[in-house]
């Protein structure tokens, strides 16, 4: 039963959920097809929901529990999704919803501010600087290894990670994030920007450690 | 004809920009224009879209995991038994009649007590 992964293609453009142009008729369809028609569509998505999985727990054991009850959660509600919709989505959403609900209960920590939304037109009012000797560092941050990219991916706070993930890895719409993280496009851009932002810093200074970039902070 | 828009409003505007994520198309095409005339905003915005792009870049490369085979076989057999569940939970079966009656004789000597029940019950096994 276990079906063949197809390797994940680039996202960018693959999002869109289309492909799917056969008309499923959920009223009619049997529990048996139903359940070879989740096979068919959703379970390509494993290796990327694992994937995210492993940013949003930050560890192996976790992720794989987390997308297994994604699954199970998007196999028997399979027939609330509308067919010809964008089932990546939508899986993705199952994956933020149960992570927010089951794995984050007992670590509750304080959300960030509600006026992330200023915080970030400031921000990015106040970022008119000048730069010099950026491509150096662009090479340099090139250079580093994976896993100070998946370091720095899980030292930024959660809410930053996730939104980035979604947007950058995934190829995600801002209104898409939005749906699949539920909260407002604004916010999501705010985050999306400062965990840029944050990313982008963390990894400096990796490089700066290994002596890839010059100069102190 | 608009007033067109200054530094600080494109400013606020160039992220999305970048991401290609303004669906207000005036909004978009105001953007477009000031950055034509204006080579500070240009170079802002050269700034942030390589920034937001080297990191994407190295995100992209970086986050590729494949799930491991035990997981896909887990998720698998936990499919499976839900799917069994489901069709147990369809054409599961029980059903249960009981009934009782007294007979009692002409004379009233002697009576006797009759229950009756019935019951199918159907289940599948869920392993």
């Amino acid at each position: 039963m276990a079906k063949k992964e197809e390797r994940r293609e680039l996202s960018k453009d693959s999002n869109s959920g289309a492909g799917e142009l056969v008309r499923v008729d959920r009223e009619k369809e049997s529990a048996a097809q139903r359940a070879k028609r989740f096979e068919q569509d959703a379970l390509q998505y494993m290796n990327q929901l694992y994937a995210a999985a492993l940013r949003y727990t930050r560890n192996p054991d976790d992720a794989q529990d987390l997308v297994q009850d994604t699954y199970a959660k998007a196999y028997t509600s399979f027939h609330q999704f509308e067919p010809g919709t964008n089932l990546k989505a939508w899986l993705y959403r199952v994956l933020t919803t149960t992570f927010i609900n089951t794995y984050r209960k007992d670590q509750r920590r304080p959300q960030t501010s509600d006026n992330e939304a200023e915080d970030w037109q400031l921000a990015e009012a106040a970022s008119h600087t000048s730069d010099q000797g950026k491509s150096a560092e662009d090479v340099a941050l090139e250079n580093l290894p994976d896993s100070d990219i998946k370091r720095a991916l899980l030292e930024i706070p959660e809410e930053f990670r996730i939104a980035v993930y979604l947007a950058d890895v995934e190829g995600f719409s801002y209104k898409e994030v939005a749906e699949i993280v539920g909260v407002p496009t604004g916010t999501v851009m705010s985050r999306l920007h400062r965990g840029r932002k944050q990313l982008r810093e963390k990894l400096t200074e990796y490089a700066r450690e290994l002596g890839y970039v010059k100069g102190g902070s | 004809m608009m007033e067109s828009i200054n530094c600080l409003q494109c400013q606020e505007w160039l992220i999305p920009f970048i991401d290609n994520q303004i669906e207000d198309s005036a909004t978009f095409n105001e953007i477009a224009f000031h950055l034509q005339d204006c080579a500070d905003c240009r170079n802002q915005l050269e700034i942030e879209r390589r920034t937001i792009d080297v990191v994407r870049a190295l995100l992209v490369r970086t986050c590729c995991e494949t799930a491991p085979t035990t997981l896909q076989e887990r998720i698998a057999h936990q499919l499976h038994l839900i799917q069994l569940q489901q069709m147990a939970g369809f054409s599961q079966t029980e059903i249960i009649t009981q009934y009782r009656r007294t007979e009692i004789t002409i004379d009233g000597q002697t009576q006797i007590e009759i229950e009756t029940s019935h019951e199918i019950r159907r289940d599948f096994p869920l392993d």
